[in-house]
């Protein structure tokens, strides 16, 4: 015994050293230090033999020695954190009672690299013992559940499943229990009549959140079992029982880590933490994959943290263990990889798990207190969040609810980008759903807030349009009927499900596009933002083969074509070109099979409508007059005491383009004084002021009037008023 | 009991006036100067009021006041009930569309859900719209004082467009959520 | 130095923090300058111990001297219990010429006399107060240092302040107070803390209090002018008054530190119907107590802030009026149409 304590104790003054904790080779040079300096004496080691050697039933106050002792390790361990021995030494102290420390020893149990697995097993015989006290239980699981990460290896520790299993019954213990059992358990566990006995305690105690965890992981695992429905999103089970330990813990493992990257830094690539933290109980961030170190296991398992390469993962993808905090996962790629690969259910269950927890109770919960670390630590998190979704391209479920509930109470300002980029990631959802969970809460949201913000939400739903087309696009099954929401394919949408979304969310887009722009007197940037959704819409046939085509409400078209910048005019031309495309090809794919879909003659007579309006007020000079799609009453036109009315928004005179009409002018009439703009439209000149348009870059607009005369830009030779006849002529498409 | 009204005075020239009623006074004062700060184009008044009625006394010089704004402390059982209790006190004209509820502390983990449900269903009720603020940081009181603004500059009619408060409101309205995103 | 010397040593250095060793071991000053250096005050507490001990027998310094230490460390922190009040009565015709040095002695005999194995310890500070330490023992045993009484008395006024006293003991300290500041009676004021200063403001009314005339002005002050000329209070008015009545029952200005005010009721409970619960005319009993870290400040805020209705019931205003944070309410006697709260001494 006194060689092991003098062995061990070197290691914890040289825990700089030993912490790295890779086995062997530590242990061989723990052993050579220790047969050098055994001769010495420390006070770390004595104080260990002596409090070894403690003797049931002695009294603790003014028990100087006892204390003294105490006093030693616990400055070690708060300092170093403590090796294994000494841990399993100190924890067979504190639950076998003898001395009435128990839960002072256990507070300052804060192990240096790993916890034997042994000493839990020991612990929980105590507990089957029966003789601690409640609180000392308590403290005792709560401790495990804290160091669960950094016990060495968990075999022995499922061996005795069934001890630990039969404590669910206690009505204290039962949450740490079931946390304790939600970390352990594996396949084989989960038996009939566990999961009667969980239903039992259900019954009795209600339907607790932890019950109900546990229950969801059994029916994961063994879903024949477990033959209740468990709530889809459900609220988090387990609390955080670290906070006696926490920090310091975090403090011990910092200072350890250092080499523990070294030693891993190739699969771990963790983000780095923030040094230094204030708030110590706010722990809003990715732990570091990092657990245990032991390699002697005697079952063929890895951890994902022992990991080198990628090809190390590829061969050994059957049989992974995770570690216990999922969190974890985020920041490491392999990780990612692997989650990826392998679709394992109750590893999505258990990230999810996590991940709720920390975005609710950590964030959501927690009152921003303008504090600059906090909001920097939290919009860190939500990035590993959005990076990790990213690789993956799918949403975590547990973000999805927290985005839900913090819509719905969100300023609009608080970490706004990330937010907004996190909620372009939502997966599809009916359209019911969308609408009360997404729409109506950002409605109101919208309509209150500044220019800026409303911008911002236009480009979130245009991401989140793109992101459901091209999930559409990529993973519509075969029939072409159903969708799969999920990669693999468990939870299904039919098409007709989906367009319903789809159109849900391009009408919400249209009103909110119509109106703001409406609210905000058609802002450029809020109008070009719109511009930029419906560009997306206009090719959802096209580009993304969906059998759709949403014309964009007056409030947006009308808007665009009447504005002031020749960009937005461009950008017109540009969506009626493909719109045009969309619907033409949408006509002809009908006209060859019967069956394929059908689009509604509302949506033509829009386009035609939109078309003709277009063309008249550009092209033909007739903007406002009746037939032309957008007609004003001819007494209020002239009211206005604006000469040739009609004129007014075609090419030449649209606010959009004077200043090009201007300068054609002065490049081929330099010498008139006076500014005849009406003599660009007779003639060759039309055709040559078209021809320097085009020059200038509105190839959108040089694709709308090509493919609207079926001419080439170089020529466009005909009158105007023969263009539009030509034009209705050849591009209405009918019905 | 005198109603508060909003069309028995005569508007000034470019002129709003919002009073901004919060049982507990916290936050009212750092709101309004925020509010009075951002806006540069129009003037705007701030009335700072504790709950409804108004004391008479100040009623000759009162403006006329465009917008009513409930401030809800949701750590506070009392906070909402002051303000629920004060809505009694206002003249129908403003339900449609001037009056706001303006929610502090929404995100904080002690407060219980059922206060932020009643908060919500108590505007949707009366047709109004809630707005969340982030009272502690300088982003979130700026941010709401903007929201506020919005608001108010439709409700006093000096929105550019022709809109008016009532029509605004039916998009910014808080809606009762429904059992189903309650998990 | 002996066992018991070593002992209670200990005891009084664990019981100090280790950032207020250093200053509590100066204001004790039994060690030289230099053994104050060479102690090194970040070490654990059991090997600053040792070597304090060490040092402690270079100067071979006795039990007495390291109750001296203990004394030098609640003076300087007398927040470390809870203090309560008593008050004295009816003053003899030489209360008024009674000295320190007369006090003490008469004050040890007294004791002595009743009580063979006691052990007094007296210390006059600057402002007057004096310090009074008792161990108390019994006639077979050695005084018990570990569990000392504290006593503050100011000369010449009828207050007492006592911590850590014993029931069994309070007697003879009655007795022996009575005597030595020459006062008829003594009775518990109703009022306790944990902060001794704020004990003695409130009862000598060395605290900040509020005159009529003084008013007006820190009203005006006090209600600050919009910062911006557009933001009006409609409620100005409310809030002076509010203000007003929050002065007028508990001052303006910083207020005494009190933790706790304690109602303890023997009302009989009745319903709507003015009936008794159970028609006997047994009493509801109950206890109401206010906490907080500064009560008056926070009731002076609830009332200021309009929290609590005005105007402020006596119940609270008769804490700083009376000086006493303990209160048994009675029932009304019929027929008697006074508000206030019925005191039992």
């Amino acid at each position: 015994m006194m060689a092991n304590i003098s062995d061990l104790s070197r290691v914890a003054l040289d825990s700089s050293r030993d912490s790295s904790g890779s086995g062997s080779s530590s242990r061989s040079l723990r052993v050579a230090e220790s047969m050098k300096k055994k001769g010495e004496t420390n006070p770390f080691r004595s104080a260990l033999s002596s409090l070894s050697q403690v003797r049931e039933g002695t009294t603790v106050k003014g028990n100087d020695e006892l204390e003294r002792n105490l006093v030693v390790v616990e400055t070690i361990a708060f300092g170093q954190g403590l090796p294994p021995e000494a841990v399993s030494l100190l924890l067979d102290l504190a639950l076998s009672l003898r001395s009435g420390t128990c839960s002072r020893v256990l507070k300052f149990l804060i192990p240096a690299s790993v916890v034997p697995q042994e000493a839990i097993v020991r612990g929980v015989s105590w507990l089957c013992v029966g003789k601690m006290p409640v609180n000392a239980q308590v403290l005792f699981l709560r401790w495990v559940l804290t160091v669960f990460d950094l016990i060495d290896c968990k075999d022995h520790l499922r061996a005795i499943y069934g001890f630990i299993f039969s404590f669910v019954t206690e009505e204290n213990l039962c949450p740490f229990i079931c946390h304790l059992l939600y970390l352990l358990t594996m396949r084989e566990h989960v038996q009939p009549y566990r999961v009667r006995k969980l239903l039992d305690v259900q019954a009795k105690m209600g339907r607790q959140p932890y019950l109900m965890q546990l229950l969801a992981l059994y029916k994961v695992f063994r879903p024949e079992l477990v033959s209740f429905s468990v709530p889809t999103r459900m609220r988090t089970g387990f609390k955080n029982h670290n906070s006696t330990w926490k920090a310091a813990l975090t403090a011990v493992q910092r200072k350890n880590r250092a080499e523990v990257m070294a030693d891993h830094s190739l699969t771990v690539e963790v983000k780095e933490k923030p040094t230094s933290r204030k708030r110590k109980l706010h722990h809003l961030d990715v732990p570091a994959l990092s657990s245990a170190f032991d390699t002697n296991s005697e079952r063929k398992v890895f951890r994902l943290q022992e990991l080198q390469s990628f090809t190390e993962l590829i061969q050994n993808i059957h049989n992974i263990e995770l570690p216990a905090q999922m969190g974890s996962l985020l920041g490491s790629s392999l990780a990612l990889h692997y989650l990826d690969c392998v679709q394992d259910e109750s590893a999505f269950l258990r990230l999810n798990f996590w991940l709720g927890h920390s975005l609710q109770e950590e964030f959501l919960l927690c009152p921003a207190d303008g504090s600059l670390s906090s909001l920097a630590e939290a919009s860190q998190f939500l990035s590993i969040i959005l990076s990790s979704q990213q690789f993956l391209q799918e949403s975590f479920f547990s973000t999805e609810s927290f985005l839900y509930k913090f819509l719905t109470v969100w300023d609009g300002s608080l970490l706004r980008t990330h937010f907004l980029d996190l909620l372009s990631h939502v997966p599809l959802m009916p359209s019911h759903y969308i609408k009360v969970l997404v729409f109506e809460p950002l409605m109101q949201l919208y309509f209150t807030s500044a220019v800026f913000f409303k911008c911002s939400v236009m480009e979130c739903l245009n991401n989140m349009l793109v992101k459901w087309l091209t999930w559409h696009s990529v993973n519509a099954l075969e029939d072409g009927l159903d969708i799969s929401l999920n990669s693999n394919g468990t939870v299904t949408m039919t098409l007709s499900g989906f367009m319903d979304t789809i159109i849900e969310l391009v009408r919400f887009v249209g009103r909110l596009a119509a109106e703001g722009l409406r609210l905000e007197n058609c802002h450029v940037l809020l109008l070009s933002q719109t511009l930029t959704f419906y560009e997306t819409v206009c090719d959802m046939f096209v580009k993304y083969g969906l059998p759709l085509v949403i014309m964009p409400p007056a409030g947006v078209f009308y808007p665009a074509l009447l504005a002031t910048d020749s960009l937005t005019v461009d950008r017109l031309g540009y969506i009626m070109y493909r719109y045009r495309e969309n619907l033409t090809l949408a006509k002809k794919q009908e006209q060859q099979s019967e069956q394929t879909f059908h689009i509604s003659r509302n949506t033509y007579q829009e386009f035609n409508q939109h078309l003709v309006a277009m063309v008249s007020c550009l092209w033909n000079s007739k903007s406002f007059l009746p037939g032309t799609g957008f007609e004003i009453d001819e007494c209020l036109l002239t009211q206005t005491k604006v000469p040739e009315y009609g004129s007014r928004f075609d090419l030449v005179h649209h606010p959009a383009f004077f200043k090009y009409a201007i300068e054609f002018h002065q490049k081929f009439w330099p010498r008139r004084k006076r500014v005849d703009l009406a003599s660009i439209k007779v003639g060759k000149y039309w055709n040559w002021y078209v021809e320097f348009l085009f020059s200038q870059g509105f190839d959108g607009l040089n694709d709308f009037i090509q493919v609207n005369t079926g001419h080439s830009s170089s020529s466009v030779l005909c009158q105007s008023l023969t263009l539009f006849i030509c034009l209705s002529g050849q591009c209405h498409i009918e019905d | 009991m005198a109603l508060l009204t909003p069309y028995s005075k005569i508007p000034e020239l470019n002129t709003a006036t919002v009073l901004l009623v919060e049982n507990e006074e916290q936050f009212q004062s750092r709101l309004a100067d925020a509010i009075v700060q951002q806006e540069k184009d129009i003037n705007v008044n701030v009335r700072l009021a504790r709950k409804l009625p108004l004391p008479v006394e100040n009623s000759e010089t009162r403006p006329r006041i465009d917008l009513v704004v409930f401030i809800v402390n949701l750590l506070s059982e009392r906070s909402l009930q002051a303000a629920e209790s004060s809505l009694s006190h206002l003249g129908p004209d403003y339900f449609l569309g001037k009056l706001c509820f303006l929610v502090t502390d929404a995100r904080c983990g002690a407060v219980p859900q059922e206060r932020l449900l009643s908060v919500r269903r108590l505007a949707a009720s009366h047709h109004c719209p809630v707005i969340y603020a982030e009272h502690q940081t300088e982003d979130g009181i700026t941010m709401t004082a903007m929201r506020v603004l919005t608001i108010l500059k439709v409700s006093a009619g000096l929105s550019p467009v022709a809109t008016t408060a009532l029509y605004l409101s039916t998009f910014t309205r808080c809606t009762f959520p429904s059992d189903f995103d309650e998990d | 130095m002996d066992e018991q010397a070593r002992a209670i040593l200990q005891r009084v250095i664990r019981k100090i923090p280790n950032k207020k060793l250093q200053t509590a071991l100066r204001a004790w000053d039994h060690l030289s300058s230099e053994q104050l250096e060479s102690l090194d005050y970040a070490q654990p507490k059991w090997l600053f111990l040792e070597n304090l001990i060490s040092r402690c027998e270079e100067n071979r310094l006795s039990l007495k001297d390291v109750t001296k230490l203990e004394m030098a460390y609640y003076i300087d922190n007398p927040s470390k219990g809870t203090w309560h009040a008593y008050q004295l009565f009816q003053a003899e015709g030489d209360a008024v010429s009674v000295n320190f040095t007369q006090f003490r002695e008469q004050l040890k005999a007294h004791l002595k006399d009743v009580v063979r194995h006691v052990s007094v310890r007296t210390k006059k500070l600057e402002d007057g107060a004096v310090w009074i330490r008792i161990a108390w023992g019994d006639n077979f045993s050695k005084p018990n240092h570990l569990k000392p009484t504290y006593v503050v008395h100011y000369l010449q006024t009828s207050y007492v302040f006592v911590l850590n006293l014993m029931s069994k003991h309070k007697p003879f300290l009655y007795q022996a107070l009575l005597l030595s500041t020459r006062h008829v009676s003594i009775k518990e004021a109703q009022l306790s803390s944990r902060s001794l200063t704020a004990m003695r403001d409130l009862l000598m009314r060395q605290y900040q209090q509020v005159f009529p005339t003084n008013q007006e002005r820190t009203l005006k002050e006090r209600n600050a002018p919009p910062s911006h000329p557009s933001i009006e209070k409609e409620h100005a008015e409310c809030a002076e008054r509010r203000h007003q009545m929050a002065c007028e029952a508990f001052g303006d200005g910083v207020l005494p530190k009190l933790e706790t005010a304690v109602y303890k009721l023997e009302t009989k409970y009745r319903g709507n119907s003015n009936n008794t619960l159970n028609d006997k005319d047994e009493l509801f009993r109950g206890v109401v107590m206010f906490s907080s870290s500064n009560l008056l400040e926070s009731f002076r805020h609830c009332v200021s802030a309009g929290m609590a209705e005005g105007p402020v019931t006596p119940l609270l205003s008769s804490i700083t009026q009376k000086g006493r944070n303990s209160f048994v309410i009675t029932d009304k006697v019929p027929g008697a149409a006074s508000q206030t709260p019925a005191h039992k001494a």
